[in-house]
């Protein structure tokens, strides 16, 4: 008993910075913050922040953009890296050489190679240049509903390389005599890929689909340095309607968006760990 | 015969996938290389010029890093600046880490999944619902447009503990039990024995931290009003407004420290067990 006690006591020493880091900077704060949400003017004025934020149009502009962007950014920087790590394990000789090449887009910085996607994306840019050769119309990736289309792509561009290597470790697990089996019974590629390889990478694709989300947040940066604070409305995502609200320090509002937004998000998430545990068993 | 042309052209696709990969980078690369004159010939874009795909320099010069490293100590200051922030978050991070990773995997204390199951949350949420509390705390603190702003949040993520305690996981339980035994002491026990198992992990951490403090943005517009203060994955931008001339080989210098970081635990980092 008492060599039990004098363990959890060492293990508690050992969490403790990281604890206090999580307590001072997150967790208190955060608590804080609830009770931002429900105040104004230290006054409780129950759920009435959060009626006005609901009224809010931008609110509800940011809400979108970033629901279509997540909808549409993150089953293709899945997709788009499973069907490469499909292709890549084809191979017989070693891929290593290519998978550290796709790795490149993650290594550079976003402020290094923005000044490129500006030269090819402009109204009047290397893109246009070749559309227009092409006898096709110029498209303008800084205003109107391109814009959504440019962020998107360069979240794949930069997004592929790590689920690609995540991907090809799932795939290296499978047996190939497994594949080479269930081909010589008569089962077609397509059988083998949604029968065999698809569910025995279930708790992969879990993994990458979660990294893949919290990357997705961190898209502002590409956004803020292509397009500066204040975008065309089609890329007004949430961390730009939090911004906006930070310039006037409008805590009660900041804080019932923030609340209300990690519960959702929050519930989000369990709803797919509960998926996940429910299809383990 | 037949096989051989489907290598070949399997080989041909690859080829075609790494270039997209690799083409905005390669253009900096080149682009770097051309002097002032050329590059702002080549991109003075207008309605009736159009920009031109300009990959291979005219004339190979290294007039932007000289005008890069001599003739703008601006330049430098904010270089520096980004690497004041970075350090401490990797070093912090790291540390703060292995240790708390270790407790969670190896020891049992009271209330530790629900710590933990904390840390998972905290994992996922984006730093649009973080950064409200992180203000408030950091405006209490006074830290407000100081460096510590940006380097005490990041320090304190739940990413690295959750990233570790994965690969910790696979640490034997028994050959700890044995080095307990024989009276080995727990810093020990996690420096010598449980730390080279998990190198693959700790690289990992080590280069995403990297990278995801060296290309900081979202803490910087908000906490930081002195723009002397800015780190340069943000000053770079203003960069490309006023100094066009130079501007790839700003990239190219801005770049050089992740891939040396990259390239010095990359197998390490490619063949981590997660």
């Amino acid at each position: 008993m008492k060599l039990k006690t004098k363990q959890a006591w060492t293990g508690i020493m050992f969490a403790l910075p990281a604890l206090i880091g999580i307590f001072v900077f997150y967790l208190i704060p955060y608590c804080i913050s609830l009770y931002y949400a429900f105040t104004l003017q230290n006054r409780f004025v129950g759920f009435s922040n959060f009626v006005t934020l609901m009224k809010s149009e931008t609110f509800w502009l940011s809400m979108k953009n970033t629901t279509i962007f997540a909808l549409t950014a993150i089953p293709l920087a899945m997709i788009i890296p499973f069907l490469i790590a499909l292709f890549l394990s084809t191979f017989d000789k070693h891929t290593g050489f290519f998978r550290s090449l796709f790795l490149s887009p993650l290594i550079i910085p976003i402020a290094s190679v923005i000044y490129v996607w500006q030269i090819f994306f402009t109204d009047y840019g290397v893109v246009n240049n070749l559309l227009q050769k092409l006898g096709l119309e110029p498209v303008s990736f800084f205003k109107g509903p391109w814009s959504m289309v440019l962020v998107v792509i360069i979240f794949v561009w930069k997004n592929c390389a790590y689920n690609i290597i995540l991907f090809s470790a799932g795939l290296r697990k499978i047996p190939k005599d497994v594949r080479e089996y269930a081909r010589l019974e008569g089962a077609s590629d397509f059988t083998v890929i949604t029968r065999i390889v698809i569910p025995i990478l279930r708790p992969t694709t879990f993994f990458v689909f979660l990294l893949t989300v919290i990357s997705s947040f961190k898209i502002f940066r590409e956004v803020y340095l292509l397009y500066g604070m204040y975008p065309d409305e089609n890329i007004y995502m949430i961390q730009h309607y939090m911004n906006n609200n930070f310039n006037n320090l409008n805590y009660p509002r900041l804080s019932a968006a923030s609340v209300i937004l990690s519960v959702f998000i929050i519930i989000i998430m369990l709803v797919f760990f509960l998926i996940e545990r429910r299809n383990d068993q | 015969m037949k096989k051989r042309a489907v290598i070949t052209s399997k080989y041909i696709v690859l080829a075609i996938i790494a270039a997209i990969f690799l083409l905005p980078i390669l253009y900096m690369v080149m682009n770097s290389f051309m002097p002032t004159k050329e590059i702002t010939e080549a991109y003075t874009s207008s309605a009736d010029h159009y920009a031109s795909f300009h990959l291979i320099p005219d004339q190979f010069s290294l007039e932007q890093y000289y005008q890069a490293f001599l003739r703008r100590p601006q330049f430098l200051k904010l270089f520096w600046n980004s690497v004041l922030i970075t350090v401490p978050i990797v070093l912090i991070q790291c540390l703060i880490s292995i240790f708390a990773a270790f407790a969670f995997t190896k020891f049992e204390f009271p209330l530790r999944d629900v710590l933990f199951f904390i840390f998972i949350i905290l994992l996922i949420l984006p730093s649009w619902v973080t950064m409200v509390p992180n203000y408030m705390m950091i405006q209490k603190m006074g830290l407000l447009d100081t460096i510590w702003s940006l380097i005490l949040p990041s320090a304190f993520t739940a990413f690295g503990v959750c990233l570790l305690r994965q690969s910790m996981r696979y640490v034997p339980d028994e050959t700890i039990e044995a080095a307990r035994m024989e009276g080995c002491g727990v810093f020990r026990i996690l420096f010598q024995i449980v730390l080279p198992q998990v190198k693959g992990g700790v690289a990992s951490l080590m280069i995403l931290t990297f990278i995801d403090s060296w290309n900081m943005v979202e803490q910087v517009i908000i906490y930081i009003t002195d723009k002397d203060k800015y780190p340069l994955s943000v000053a770079l931008s203003e960069y490309a407004g006023t100094d066009t001339g130079i501007i790839f080989a700003c990239g190219v210098i801005f770049m050089i420290p992740a891939l040396l970081i990259f390239l010095y635990h990359s197998k390490e980092f490619k063949n981590a067990r997660v």
